[in-house]
């Protein structure tokens, strides 16, 4: 069963909850800051976008951890 | 009902807690003055020595001594100290008194319990066919008899497998030789079948609720469990809130027209991330008094439901996110207390005032 982005229960230090599955996980600041812009509607050019502009790294750094988040987030059945 | 008087069994709570305590402490919560009889079955079960317990307690012959031993045993309970209603706690006991509702009534004794027929039907044997009328995954099941069904399953199957007691006791079995030391022991201490089923790997996760014998659950609390002992007790698990496991469960509950305290217990199979079935028990679970503790407290819906004859409101969701642990500690017991219910030829009720006497002489 796939968990709702918009479900999942997130502490502003990263640790999150699934509510289905009721695994608990901690989240980098990147990612937190990730998954926060994703509950709010953004898609993940928009991440992207986000993350260059709010930490001093390069676009393909970006690109790699972002595809490997997605990734992850996919695998752990979280549906945005 | 202000002061009501209730009868409840299973007080252990050692390594293989039984819910009896859970359930006698969330009755405490929402009824602080009701009369708690404990029936037990040893003067060891832990239960009767903790502080706020029984008010009074009575040794009960094993539900194996039949229904005469038991209902004249429940006729001297009731002569001396009257009770309104009775919760039993322990699957054998409750196959016993699932035949006796109209012994018990008659007595003036309520019970809430599944008839013979839903029991049967969710017997650990039959257990998948059940599954497969509701569309749940179960894991596939064989009944065995002897240990030579036993052998020629297992090969049937494949290793590793579970091997179960035909009430209790699960364990995983690697080679043919541990299957029939295992069912060997199984069936000499639970009778037959013995139970193999194959092995899913996976989380398991467990569902409370209450049936309201219509086919509507009356409440539901499902849990991951976090933190399994060695015997595969859950010495933790967290709410969750999953519509898979939902819908598992009121599809069962549903089919069965299920009356009364349930748990059912699935484990999620890693590969395809379904529930599958594995069990489904006749009773609260042990960790019963947990969602009492956030306010969800199905032990009193319970009792409601058995003093008004009613059904109760539906109970709230229980939010995901809240978790329990097990926490062991030691109660004090004193020899006279120990004497008293070991010994005692009429098996004499200690009163709570008796008690509390005799652990203050201690030195």
């Amino acid at each position: 069963m796939a968990t709702q982005l918009s479900d999942l229960l997130l502490n502003d230090r990263g640790f999150a909850f699934d509510p289905v599955g009721g695994d608990t996980f901690q989240l980098s600041v990147t990612g937190l800051r990730a998954v926060r812009l994703l509950q709010q509607g953004a898609d993940e050019a928009s991440v992207m976008d986000h993350l260059l502009a709010e930490y001093e790294v390069d676009e393909n750094t970006v690109r790699r951890d972002i595809g490997s988040f997605f990734r992850t987030m996919e695998h752990l059945g979280w549906k945005i | 009902m202000s002061t009501p008087r209730i009868a409840i069994s299973g007080l252990h709570r050692g390594e293989n807690p039984q819910p009896g305590s859970g359930i006698l402490r969330s009755i405490r919560l929402a009824y602080p003055n009701a009369f708690i009889v404990g029936l037990v079955y040893d003067a060891m079960e832990s239960g009767i020595y903790v502080e706020n317990g029984p008010d009074a307690i009575y040794t009960m012959p094993y539900p194996t001594s039949g229904a005469e031993a038991f209902l004249a045993r429940m006729n001297y309970v009731l002569g001396k100290t009257p009770v309104d209603l009775f919760i039993p706690t322990l699957d054998s006991e409750i196959e016993l008194l699932s035949h006796l509702e109209d012994n018990l009534s008659g007595r003036g004794l309520l019970t809430c319990l599944p008839d013979p027929a839903m029991l049967k039907r969710r017997s650990k044997s039959r257990l998948h066919k059940l599954a497969e009328q509701c569309g749940v995954a179960t894991p596939e099941t064989r009944a065995v008899y002897d240990l030579e069904s036993a052998r020629a399953a297992g090969a049937a199957l494949g290793y590793p497998l579970m091997v179960k007691g035909q009430y209790y006791d699960a364990h995983m079995i690697a080679t043919e030789e541990e299957l029939i030391a295992k069912t060997s022991k199984l069936l000499a201490q639970w009778g037959a079948p013995a139970i193999l089923q194959r092995l899913i790997q996976g989380t398991e996760f467990n569902a409370m609720g209450l049936g309201d014998g219509e086919g509507e659950v009356i409440g539901l609390c499902c849990i991951r469990k976090t933190i399994l002992s060695d015997k595969g007790k859950g010495l933790g698990g967290i709410t969750i809130r999953d519509p898979k496991l939902q819908k598992a469960v009121t599809s069962l509950i549903g089919e069965l027209k299920w009356r009364g305290p349930f748990e059912i217990e699935t484990i999620k199979d890693e590969r395809s991330g379904e529930h599958s079935l594995i069990e489904i028990n006749p009773r609260f679970p042990a960790w019963v008094h947990f969602p009492s503790m956030f306010g969800i407290n199905f032990p009193a819906t319970l009792v409601e439901m058995m003093t008004t004859g009613r059904r109760p409101p539906t109970l709230p969701p229980c939010p995901a996110g809240h978790f329990y642990l097990r926490h062991q500690v030691e109660v004090l017991g004193s020899l006279h207390q120990l004497a008293e219910l070991s010994t005692s030829r009429d098996f004499d009720a200690i009163p709570a005032s008796v008690t509390s006497k005799i652990s203050a002489s201690l030195p």
